[in-house]
C-alpha cells in the first residue's frame, strides 16, 4: 500500500538547481533504497521530506490524502521518523536515558523521574527488535556504534504516542562493522515485518541489493531511476548513479613487488595488541582485517609511534620505528587516519591548508619562511592529480563532498612520496567514481613502490587491493593469508576463525 | 547580510570615528588627539597582539595581564641594584619563563588553557606583591633613562610620534610576519583548525603550544615595562586590566575574519575600536562607569552580528 507518494519536488539554492521535479513514492512494508552519488541531491530530498527545507515545488500524497512537509513536530506526529549518519547520542547518559530523551520521562507523584519505568520502557523498545543484550542501565560511552545504532533506533519506537510509519536511515551502516551491520539489518527486517515503510540511503551496492524491496536512484538532482530491486543488477545501478559505465574492480597492481623491505614488525605486543609480525616490501599491499574493533586502527598506529612496546620490534625501512607523527612523516611514512573529521581534516580551512600541512618544510623558501604561491601551486597541482572537484584550492573542506574530502587527505598523504602509507578505512561514506579515483591512487603509489598497509570494513575490496591480509582476532594476529584464490566468504570463516 | 557579516565591525568602528569626529569636531581628529591614543593603547595593543598568538590555537591565557604587572614589578626591584639593562632582561625572561609555564600545563600535563592560566594568574599576582612587598615602587628608583624613553618620541616626517607606539607597531610587524609567514604560524592556525588531525598531519603539537605561550608571555611583559615605563612607577596590579580588554580586542578582529580565525591584523582593528570609543567619551565627559557598559554592549554587538558565537562550537 502507498504510504507517501512524493512528485514534482524541485528546490533550487541561489538559482542552482539541486533537485529537479523528482518524484518517490513510498510503500508500507517496503524497504525503498535511495541511491546516488555525493551531491546528487539525496540529503536535499532527505531534508524536503523531514519539513526541514522547504521545496520550491512539491505535491505529497499521505495515505492518498494531500499533506505539506513543512513542520518536522507534525511529521513526529504523523508517524516520520529519522536517523542520520551523526547519531543523537548523548555519551555521558545511559542507555534509558538516550532512548527517552525525545519525550518527557514518566514521573512519580508529578515531580521525581521514575527511573524503574523509564528503564522498563526502554528495555521494552530494544527488546522489540531483539536487542535484547542491550543493558539500558548501562552508559552509552561503552558502547560500540552499532549498539549507538539500535539506541537511536528504540529511541525513535518511543518518540512520540504515534506508531512510527517512516523510518529514514542515512547510511547507517557507514560507521558500522560487518557483524554490526548484520544486527541491523535484522533489526530493518523486523521493522519492515511491522507494517513501516523505510527509506535507506547508502552507497554500499551489496547492502542496498540485498535488503532493499525497491530503489529511486537520483542523479544531478533528478531522479533517473525507480525500480523493484529484482529487476536492476549492479551494473544497472552504478551506470544509474553515474551516467557512464564505470568499473567497479579493483584494478590490478602495476608492477611487482620490490626485493626492498619496507617495513619490518617482530613480535611487537601493545597494550592492545599481541604477537604482531610480518615484513613488508616495497609496493606490497598489506591488509589488515578483524571483528569490530579488533585493533586494526592500532596496528596503523604503531608506525606513527603510538602504543608503548612491551615486546618486539618495528622498524620501517631498517630504521626503529618513529617516537611521533612528526617524525613519522619525515621519515616516509603517510597516513589516511579513519575519521575524515574528527582525525583528518581541518573542516573549516581552506584545501591548500589542509593539503600542504606535513609538507611546508619542504615548501619554505628559506629556512621557517612561507610562500603562499608556493603553497597553492602544489595545491592546484595535487587538486588535478587527485581529480579533485571544488571550485578552486582556497575553498574551505567543508564545502566538499565526502568523497573529495577524502581526495583531499590522500593528496596529503601521497605528495610526499611516502614509502609505507597507511590508510584506515580509507573508501568510507565515499561514492562510485570516487572509489575508482582513490583505487587507481593507490595503485599509483604501490607501482612507485610505496607499500601500503589498509583496513577496510568492505570485504571485497580488502581481496582485491591487498596481498596479504593479518587476521586479528581481539588485539592478537592470529593469521596471514594470501588474498589470492580467496574469496568473501573464505575470509569471513578466517576472521570469525572456530566461531564461523 | 554575508557584507554584514564581514564588514560590520570595520563599518561600527568608522560610525564611531565619525561620531566622535561630529560630536567633538574641535578636539577629536586632530593629529595630536590620534597619536595620543596610539600611545594611550600601545601597551594593551602589544598584550591584544600577543594574546592573539595563543588563541589562533583557539587557546586562552588569561595570565597576560598579572604577568605584565610582575615584569614592571621585578623590573622595578633590580633597576637600583643592577641597572636599565639587566632589569629589562630579567623582567622579559620572568615573561618567557611564566609563558612557558603556561604551555607545560596545557600541553603537556593537559589542563585546559582557561584553568591553567586562571591558576598562573593568581600564581604571578602573588609573585608581584611578594617582590614588591605590596608597595608601588616609584620616583628614584625607576631610572630616568627608562621613563624617559616612554615619554620621548622619534621624528617621522616632522612629526614626532610617541616611542610607545612605535614600539607597539614593531610588535604588530613582528607577529604578523610569525603568524602568516612562517611554517611556525602555519602549524598553529592548523592546531587550531584540528589539533588531532594537526598532531597526526606531523605538527608537534605540544611543543608548539608551548612556544606560543611562551611568545604570550614574552608580549605581555614586554607591556608590563612599557606601562610601568609611561608612569615611572611599578605596582603588582597595574597590569592586571589589560587581560580582559586583550581578549576583547582579539574577538572583535575575529568577527572580520570570513572564517572566525584571529588575524593580528584584525585584532589591530579591535585594539582601536577600544581605544576610539575610551578617548572619545572621556573627553565627552561620559561616566566611566558608563563607559564600562557601553564596551561590553558593542563586543557582544559585533560578536552576535558576526554569528561568531555559533561559529565557535564548531
Amino acid at each position: 500500500m502507498t504510504f507517501l507518494a512524493l512528485s514534482h519536488v524541485s528546490k533550487s539554492y541561489a538559482g542552482v538547481p539541486a533537485l529537479t521535479d523528482v518524484a518517490l513514492t513510498l510503500r508500507s512494508g517496503e524497504v525503498h533504497a535511495l541511491m546516488g552519488e555525493n551531491g546528487a541531491g539525496k540529503s536535499t530530498l532527505i531534508r524536503v521530506l523531514a519539513g526541514v527545507t522547504p521545496a520550491d515545488r512539491i505535491e505529497a500524497m499521505l495515505d492518498g490524502v494531500a499533506v505539506s512537509l513543512t513542520s518536522p513536530a507534525e511529521l513526529a506526529a504523523l508517524g516520520f521518523r529519522f536517523v542520520h549518519q551523526e547519531l543523537n547520542i548523548v555519551p555521558q547518559l545511559t542507555v534509558a536515558e538516550n532512548i527517552m530523551l525525545g519525550r518527557a520521562a514518566p514521573r512519580r507523584f508529578g515531580v521525581a523521574v521514575d527511573w524503574l519505568a523509564v528503564n522498563r520502557i526502554a528495555a521494552q523498545a530494544l527488546a522489540r527488535f531483539g536487542a535484547t543484550w542491550i543493558d539500558p542501565r548501562q552508559k552509552v560511552a561503552r558502547l560500540a556504534m552499532g549498539d549507538r545504532m539500535l539506541i537511536r533506533l528504540a529511541a525513535m519506537l518511543v518518540a512520540s504516542d504515534t506508531a512510527p510509519r517512516l523510518f529514514v536511515l542515512d547510511e547507517p551502516t557507514a560507521a558500522l562493522t560487518h557483524a554490526e551491520a548484520e544486527r541491523l539489518f535484522r533489526v530493518i527486517h523486523e521493522l519492515r515485518r511491522s507494517g513501516a515503510a523505510i527509506l535507506y540511503v547508502s552507497h554500499r551496492i551489496d547492502e542496498v541489493m540485498a535488503l532493499a524491496d525497491r530503489v529511486t536512484v537520483l542523479r544531478d538532482g533528478a531522479s533517473v531511476l525507480t525500480a523493484a530491486m529484482a529487476g536492476v543488477d549492479r551494473a544497472g545501478l552504478i551506470r544509474a548513479m553515474t551516467g557512464r559505465d564505470v568499473t567497479e574492480r579493483v584494478p590490478p597492481r602495476r608492477g611487482g613487488i620490490g626485493v626492498e623491505l619496507a617495513a619490518t614488525v617482530a613480535d611487537a605486543a601493545t597494550d592492545r595488541l599481541r604477537d604482531i609480525s610480518f615484513t613488508l616490501r616495497a609496493g606490497e599491499v598489506l591488509g589488515v582485517a578483524g571483528l569490530e574493533d579488533a585493533g586494526q586502527s592500532e596496528v596503523l598506529r604503531l608506525f606513527l609511534g603510538e602504543g608503548q612496546l612491551r615486546a618486539g620490534q618495528i622498524s620501517v625501512a631498517g630504521q626503529n620505528r618513529s617516537a611521533g607523527p612528526f617524525a613519522a612523516w619525515s621519515s616516509g611514512v603517510a597516513i589516511v587516519p579513519r575519521e575524515r573529521r574528527r582525525e583528518g581534516l581541518a573542516m573549516g580551512r581552506s584545501i591548500t591548508a589542509n593539503m600542504v600541512l606535513p609538507h611546508l618544510k619542504g615548501l619554505a623558501v628559506l629556512p621557517g619562511i612561507m610562500s603562499g604561491r608556493a603553497e597553492r601551486a602544489m595545491a592546484r597541482r595535487l587538486a588535478a592529480q587527485v581529480r579533485l572537484k571544488a571550485k578552486g584550492v582556497a575553498q574551505p573542506v567543508r564545502a566538499l563532498s565526502g568523497g573529495n574530502q577524502q581526495k583531499v587527505l590522500f593528496a596529503r598523504a601521497i605528495a610526499g612520496k611516502p614509502r609505507l602509507l597507511l590508510l584506515d578505512d580509507p573508501t568510507r561514506s565515499v561514492d562510485v567514481g570516487a572509489r575508482a579515483d582513490i583505487y587507481d591512487m593507490i595503485r599509483t603509489a604501490g607501482g612507485e613502490g610505496c607499500a601500503v598497509i589498509l583496513t577496510s570494513t568492505d570485504l571485497p575490496e580488502l581481496l582485491g587491493l591487498c596481498d596479504r591480509i593479518l587476521i586479528l582476532r581481539d588485539g592478537r594476529q592470529v593469521a596471514i593469508v594470501e588474498a589470492k584464490g580467496l574469496d568473501a566468504a573464505g575470509l569471513l570463516a578466517a576472521i570469525y576463525g572456530d566461531a564461523a | 547580510m554575508t557584507w554584514l557579516r564581514r564588514y560590520g565591525t570595520l563599518a561600527g568602528f568608522g560610525a564611531i570615528v565619525l561620531f566622535f569626529a561630529v560630536m567633538l569636531p574641535e578636539t577629536f581628529l586632530t593629529g595630536r588627539n590620534l597619536l595620543n591614543i596610539s600611545q594611550q593603547i600601545s601597551m594593551l595593543a602589544v598584550v591584544a597582539f600577543a594574546m592573539t598568538i595563543v588563541m589562533v590555537m583557539g587557546d586562552f591565557d588569561l595570565s597576560v595581564g598579572a604577568m605584565a604587572s610582575l615584569s614592571g614589578v621585578v623590573a622595578g626591584v633590580l633597576f637600583a641594584p643592577y641597572g636599565v639593562t639587566v632589569a629589562i632582561v630579567a623582567a622579559l625572561a620572568a615573561g618567557v619563563l611564566g609563558g612557558i609555564l603556561n604551555g607545560l600545563l596545557v600541553a603537556f600535563v593537559g589542563i585546559l588553557p582557561f584553568v591553567a592560566t586562571l591558576g598562573t594568574l593568581t600564581i604571578f599576582g602573588g609573585f608581584a606583591f611578594l617582590i614588591s612587598d605590596g608597595r608601588t615602587i616609584f620616583g628614584k628608583d625607576i631610572p630616568e633613562p627608562f621613563s624617559n624613553f616612554a615619554r620621548g618620541g622619534v621624528d617621522v616626517l616632522g612629526v614626532s610620534v610617541p616611542a610607545l607606539s612605535l614600539v607597539a607597531l614593531g610588535v604588530l610587524a613582528l607577529v604578523w610576519f610569525l603568524l602568516e609567514q612562517t611554517t611556525w604560524g602555519r602549524r598553529l592556525y592548523a592546531i587550531g583548525g584540528n589539533m588531532e588531525a594537526a598532531r597526526l598531519a606531523g605538527v608537534r603539537v605540544r611543543l608548539l603550544r608551548t612556544s606560543a605561550f611562551a611568545l604570550t608571555g614574552l608580549g605581555a611583559a614586554g607591556a608590563g615595562l612599557m606601562y610601568a615605563a609611561r608612569v615611572a612607577s611599578a605596582n603588582p596590579t597595574q597590569g592586571n586590566g589589560l587581560m580582559l580588554d586583550a581578549i576583547a580586542a582579539v574577538f572583535l578582529g575575529m568577527t572580520m575574519s570570513e572564517d572566525a580565525e584571529p588575524r593580528v591584523h584584525a585584532t589591530l582593528v579591535g585594539v582601536l575600536i577600544l581605544a576610539v570609543l575610551d578617548n572619545g567619551l572621556t573627553q565627552m565627559a561620559v561616566d566611566s562607569y558608563m563607559r564600562e557598559i557601553l564596551v561590553g554592549a558593542i563586543i557582544l554587538a559585533a560578536v552576535g552580528s558576526a554569528g561568531l558565537g555559533g561559529l565557535m562550537r564548531r
